[in-house]
């Protein structure tokens, strides 16, 4: 019986599951490789199609001269982006909050998941997971209107800390920068963490009870039963998501930041995203060269990303992307 | 199980497909509506109503369709016109995806972005229109019109707002001002204030007194909003405070004489200072919002809308209409009574405020103020410009124009034995409710109109104008306070200067739209990044000195230099185009 | 098997601290989840509260779990006041039948093949895939794009550029290729092709992250409003439901811009939507995907037995 566990123990033997490149496999495999085909034309079409649109980077891009008429200008928009202190800046925070996202969603999603797993009554299992992916379906702008209010000086949590005593006198948790980022951590965790859980409680399902039942036999207990049979039993999923949302990691968002941002706490709330807001999509000056060379930026920070933690992935005998 | 899977997809299949049969058959599925009423599609003489749309790059609401004022208008003019407005975007992103995706509408309000349309060459002029419809040339004088002409000479929009017929009426101060409630001027005696040490010892003392609203709601002496672009609450009070107007981003200096205006950065003068030294006395006192840096807008209005604060510096338009609603509900009280915050004296009166008592000060403007950046534009997709112009000039007759701002005789308004328009107080409560204004109302906001006094010399344009609405809507702790500084309305009360504008007013005009790729440009938007930052920092400081040192240094960082020579350059240039056309300046 | 003659003692005792520290986990297992599902509705109930309240009432704030002054006239001005909404509730629930079923058999069948272990160019393939979720050329070149496929003002639009998705395809590639390959060897041994694997082996089987990857595209497509304003902007017999609901929020003040803000009037500065109509736009259209998830819930909550098979 196959699984997960010992999957992993064989790839570092003889691999008899890599393709063989060979015409009788290729004949054997036509219908395969046919539709992927089909699927490739699409994908070219649909996504590699508009990267042509990538040359406006390289151009003082104005709509109407079009992508052969307008100016060729090289790099100078790059050198713009990254001669630009608040640029760097920029990225720094993105990247420090989608890192921080990244982190403490996966753990607390899986833990969620788990725990929840572990509860026998259907009735209750079901009402929990139902309430907690409700908020995710409210938008931002709903949810920050609620961490903000709870925040200002005469908000729920200066209430609370104030009456027991931690605090002296009110504080302006949105005015301080060193909050910010763990403000933000905390309102993504509270909106998404029971929609994140969806894959990794569908994934729990697909663990075969079997194991679970041998696992009782060898006398383990709860925990055990979470160490060795579930977690591993997650493990492919958790890698997988793992992998394709370090690439996601500067695409850590907007609209919260946004909302939630002031111009105290501006120097570490604004993102990228914010920036191309400011810079690149103001009205009067649409500057889509600018918009453009910060997304290839991006771009390429992520495929780095994906690259190398695939190659690790591999090297470790894991779950990889390609 | 696989059958019942076949069978259901083959079914939702082809309840797509229906679907789509129908949509695709173009009647638009819109048009299905239960109101029932058939919409008309021919005017009063037989010829086929036309359809337009309309992008405004502003927020606003759509009409439904079959709109009661719509098709009246429709069967007069020949034309109906679908609105859209900005949502979920900014101006720059809508404005681009427009001009990408192909499909312009047929008239547009670019807004902040109208000069990329320009750019983009999708405007049509309007300069052979104007000499064949009266009613939009009379709009602008030449001079005026002039101030819309692009590079190339033509003009591509023109700004509906702010212009009035004949002559100014305004009732009320649409602009800034420090605000403060009525009832504390009366606890007072209705004293004369002047300087920002009197205002805020007024504030101190009357919340003292009166520390709760009779619901138990503890009052805020004084606040100011600091968010996005609307932090101008904050930043820009040490300009008016020198006695100077609105231009916005500079002070222009005239010591020397009007044809020798200089620019002077208003950020750095000893004004600035001493006012934000006095706002971080007053921070560390406890007079001011405790959350005044980090407050949303909407947080603002609702505690402005719950009466408990007492002054607070910003533009009318800004908080006012919002508020209006909330100040004319009735409210319980702790000891089981009703009250109306209105009533209690929680409207807002404006105070001029200057740096020394005695100085004059503008922060009224009385003329009207041009600003030529955006406006009303017809696109190059439009199939017929010529119905469109005539639209557009018909729009500006008297009685199509009473139909869009005054509505409809009888039901919207009554007329008396003078001639005067009037309205009653359901009337009025109709006019604030959005789904009433969805069904019944079409104002074609962003369409050529007009300010000022009706064409038939005794009604005013704008309801809000007409003295008797004005009057009306006034709640009595304010009319009394009008009464006992012996004043009629809101201009009077602030008793600003009453100047003529210089031809370069106002500077905002271009300040507003100001693109980065200068020096200039970019300086500016540094100066807003910095100034953000650290004007809320001084006021919360405890160490004002050092933290406004650091301020300023961080703030010549930017190169405001740079901006400010460009904003000479642009006073200039405004002044060398009002002397060709013959002004000089006033002795 | 149980050795009833060789049970110990310490068997027992070992048994019965299990049992013990099985008690106190679900206790706090149980206290835990609630409060966490204590936390996370409160949002969803203060929005509810709001919903139902009045609307000059609700600007004052203050409004926790109940209403202050209750009020049907938000849900009334959502539901009767905008015809419009009625255009946009057939598209989008349209779209989202049939975007919902489209996108899940494209993407399960580009994931089963990918999942294939002996498939050519299976790293090829994903690597292909894995980049159209970082790389994008942007807004503009899409909009040329789809301008040029006929695509805008037209419905298609939500329907055929989002069918693969290649995050739903590596979860479900993930997902299959769990499954043992056993499974598929005895039916290739049987003389299946690959499409009858696909078919009558593995979809059967993939029932869960089935149900997952339909949930998502199905909010998705139930969601989705910036679509149909970049593409059918002008044409409102396109629009979604949720276009609709976002035209009348008027939250981001942001947008009014510094220009227009100086010659506002009363006549168009009135124009801020109480936060009661948006509560009430957020509720309506939450409520239909709530109502849908119990249906779709019974493939996670109960387990799978992939032990059917003997081995």
């Amino acid at each position: 019986m196959e699984n997960s566990i010992t999957k992993s123990k064989r790839t570092k033997e003889i691999d008899i599951n890599k393709p063989k490149f060979t015409v009788k496999e290729f004949k054997r495999q036509w219908i395969l490789v046919a539709i992927s085909a089909v699927y490739v034309v699409y994908g070219i079409i649909f996504y590699y199609l508009p990267l042509v649109g990538w040359i406006m980077a390289f151009q003082n891009f104005v709509y109407a001269k079009g992508l052969t008429g307008s100016k060729w200008v090289g790099l100078q928009k790059f050198k713009f982006l990254f001669s630009d202190k608040t640029f760097l800046m920029v990225i720094r925070n993105t990247f420090a909050m989608g890192v921080l996202n990244l982190v403490f969603s996966t753990i607390v999603a899986i833990a969620f998941a788990i725990l929840l797993n572990e509860v026998k009554n259907r009735f209750f299992k079901k009402s929990i997971q139902t309430i907690s992916y409700l908020p995710h379906f409210l938008s931002w702008i709903i949810v920050v209107a609620i961490v903000h209010d709870a925040l200002t000086s005469t908000g729920i949590i200066n209430e609370i800390l104030t009456s027991l005593g931690i605090l002296k006198a009110p504080y302006a948790f949105l005015g301080d920068p060193k909050l910010f980022w763990g403000i933000v951590t905390f309102s993504h965790l509270w909106k998404e963490t029971g929609w994140n859980a969806i894959i990794y409680l569908a994934a729990i399902t697909s663990i075969d009870p079997c194991l679970y039942e041998s696992a009782s036999i060898d006398g383990a207990g709860r925990f055990q039963k979470m160490r060795y049979v579930t977690l591993p039993g997650l493990r492919p999923t958790i890698m997988i998501l793992l992998l394709m949302n370090m690439g996601n990691v500067l695409n850590a968002g907007f609209e919260l930041q946004y909302l939630l941002g002031n111009g105290l706490v501006q120097n570490v709330s604004r993102t990228i995203d914010i920036y191309i807001l400011d810079w690149a999509l103001d009205a009067r000056n649409l500057d889509y060269s600018l918009g453009t060379a910060a997304g290839i930026f991006k771009t390429v920070v992520s495929m780095t990303f994906i690259v190398v933690s695939n190659y690790i992935a591999k090297k470790k005998g894991d779950e990889r992307l390609f | 199980m696989k059958t019942k899977k076949i069978v259901s997809l083959i079914l939702s299949s082809m309840l797509a497909v229906s679907s789509l049969a129908a949509c695709s058959t173009g009647t638009p599925a819109g048009s299905g509506d239960p109101s029932g009423s058939d919409t008309p599609a021919v005017t009063g003489d037989g010829k086929e109503i036309v359809d337009f749309t309309m992008f405004a790059a502003m927020a606003g609401k759509e009409k439904n369709e079959g709109n009661d004022i719509m098709e009246l208008i429709a069967e007069k003019t020949g034309v109906r016109v679908k609105e859209t407005w900005l949502t979920g975007q900014s101006a720059g992103e809508a404005i681009g995806s427009i001009i990408a995706s192909g499909k312009l509408p047929d008239l547009i309000d670019g807004g902040d972005g109208s000069v990329t349309l320009y750019e983009n060459g999708l405007l049509v002029a309007w300069d052979d229109y104007l000499e064949k419809y009266p009613n939009l040339k009379e709009m602008y004088t030449e001079e005026e019109w002039d101030k819309f002409r692009m590079d190339d000479g033509h003009i591509y929009w023109a700004n509906v707002f702010g212009n009035s017929y004949d002559h100014n009426t305004a009732t009320g101060h649409n602009g800034e001002a420090f605000w403060i409630q009525v009832r504390v001027l009366e606890w007072a005696n209705y004293p004369k204030i002047q300087t920002l040490d009197e205002y805020f010892k007024l504030l101190e003392d009357y919340a003292a007194a009166n520390p709760e609203l009779p619901d138990g709601t503890p009052v805020i002496p004084y606040t100011c909003l600091c968010e996005d672009w609307k932090y101008y609450c904050l930043e820009n009070a040490p300009m008016f405070l020198d006695g100077y107007p609105n231009d916005g981003c500079v002070i222009v200096n005239i010591d020397e004489g009007m044809d020798k205006p200089k620019v002077v950065d208003y950020n750095t003068t000893d004004t600035a200072k001493m006012y934000f030294k006095k706002l971080n006395e007053e921070y560390a006192k406890g007079a001011i919002d405790p959350d005044f840096a980090t407050q949303t807008y909407d947080e603002y209005i609702a505690k402005l809308s719950t009466g408990r604060v007492l002054g607070l510096c910003d533009q009318y338009w800004d908080f006012a209409y919002n508020i209006m609603g909330p100040f004319a509900s009735p409210l319980e009280a702790t000891d089981g009574t009703t009250f109306r915050l209105d009533e209690l004296g929680c409207d807002y009166v404006p105070l001029g405020l200057t740096a020394k008592p005695g100085m004059s000060q503008q922060w009224h403007s009385y003329d009207d103020e041009l600003n030529q950046s955006s406006g009303c534009a017809v696109t190059t997709s439009c199939k017929d410009p010529d119905l469109a112009f005539a639209f557009l000039n018909a729009l500006l007759d008297q009685d199509i124009h009473d139909l869009r701002f005054w509505g409809i005789e009888g039901v919207d308004y009554l007329v008396d034995d003078q001639g005067l328009y009037y309205r009653t107080e359901e009337m009025r409560e109709n006019w604030k409710s959005d789904s009433y204004k969805a069904k019944h109302t079409c104002e074609y906001s962003y369409c050529p109109q007009w300010a000022g006094m009706s064409k038939d010399g005794i009604n005013r344009m704008q309801p809000a104008e007409q003295p008797s609405e004005f009057i009306e809507g006034l709640a009595a702790p304010l009319r009394k306070c009008f009464e006992a500084y012996g004043v009629g309305t809101y201009s009077e009360f602030l008793g600003s200067e009453i100047v003529v504008n210089a031809p370069w007013y106002p500077l905002w005009s271009w300040s507003n739209n100001i693109s980065s790729d200068t020096p200039g440009g970019i300086a500016w938007k540094k100066m807003g990044e910095t100034k953000h930052l650290w004007l809320p920092t001084v006021v919360m400081s405890n160490d004002f000195e050092s933290d406004w040192a650091s301020y300023q240094a961080a703030y010549a960082e930017c190169d405001p230099q740079a901006f400010l020579d460009e904003a000479q350059a642009e006073v200039n240039k405004r002044l060398e185009t009002a002397k060709s056309y013959g002004w000089t300046a006033p002795v | 098997m149980a050795d009833i003659q060789g049970v110990s003692y310490e068997k027992i005792k070992h048994k019965r601290r299990m049992a013990t520290e099985d008690i106190i986990f679900t206790i706090f297992n149980t206290i835990f989840l609630v409060l966490f599902a204590v936390i996370t509705l409160y949002p969803v109930l203060n929005t509810l509260a709001y919903s139902f309240n009045d609307g000059n009432d609700a600007v004052r704030g203050h409004i926790y779990l109940l209403p202050r002054k209750w009020s049907l006239k938000s849900y009334h001005e959502i539901f009767f006041e905008r015809p419009g909404i009625r255009v946009g509730a057939k598209i989008t629930i349209l779209r989202t039948i049939l975007g919902t079923i489209t996108s899940l058999a494209a993407n399960a069948l580009l994931s089963f093949i990918l999942s294939r272990k002996k498939f050519l160019f299976k790293s090829g393939l994903s690597l292909f895939w894995i980049i159209t979720m970082y790389a994008s050329g942007g807004m503009i070149p899409v909009l040329i794009l789809f301008r040029y496929l006929h695509l805008t003002s037209s419905f298609w639009v939500y329907i055929i550029p989002g069918m693969v998705s290649a995050f739903n395809v590596m979860v479900m590639r993930t997902y299959m290729a769990g499954i043992p390959d056993s499974l598929e060897e005895a039916a290739q041994l049987e003389g299946a092709g690959y499409m009858r694997v696909f078919w009558s082996i593995i979809t059967p089987l993939c029932k869960p992250v089935y149900a997952t990857i339909a949930l998502f595209v199905a909010v998705y497509h139930w969601n989705s409003w910036f679509d149909a304003m970049l593409y059918n902007r002008f044409d409102p017999q396109y629009t979604t439901l949720q276009y609709e609901l976002m035209k009348l929020l008027d939250s981001v003040s942001a947008s009014t811009g510094a220009t227009s803000g100086a010659s506002m009037t009363a006549a168009n500065a009135n124009t801020i939507t109480p936060i009661t109509v948006r509560a009430a736009a957020t509720i309506a259209t939450m409520a239909p995907i709530i109502a849908l998830y119990p249906f779709l819930q019974r493939y996670f909550v109960t387990g799978l037995t992939i032990g059917g098979v003997k081995e």
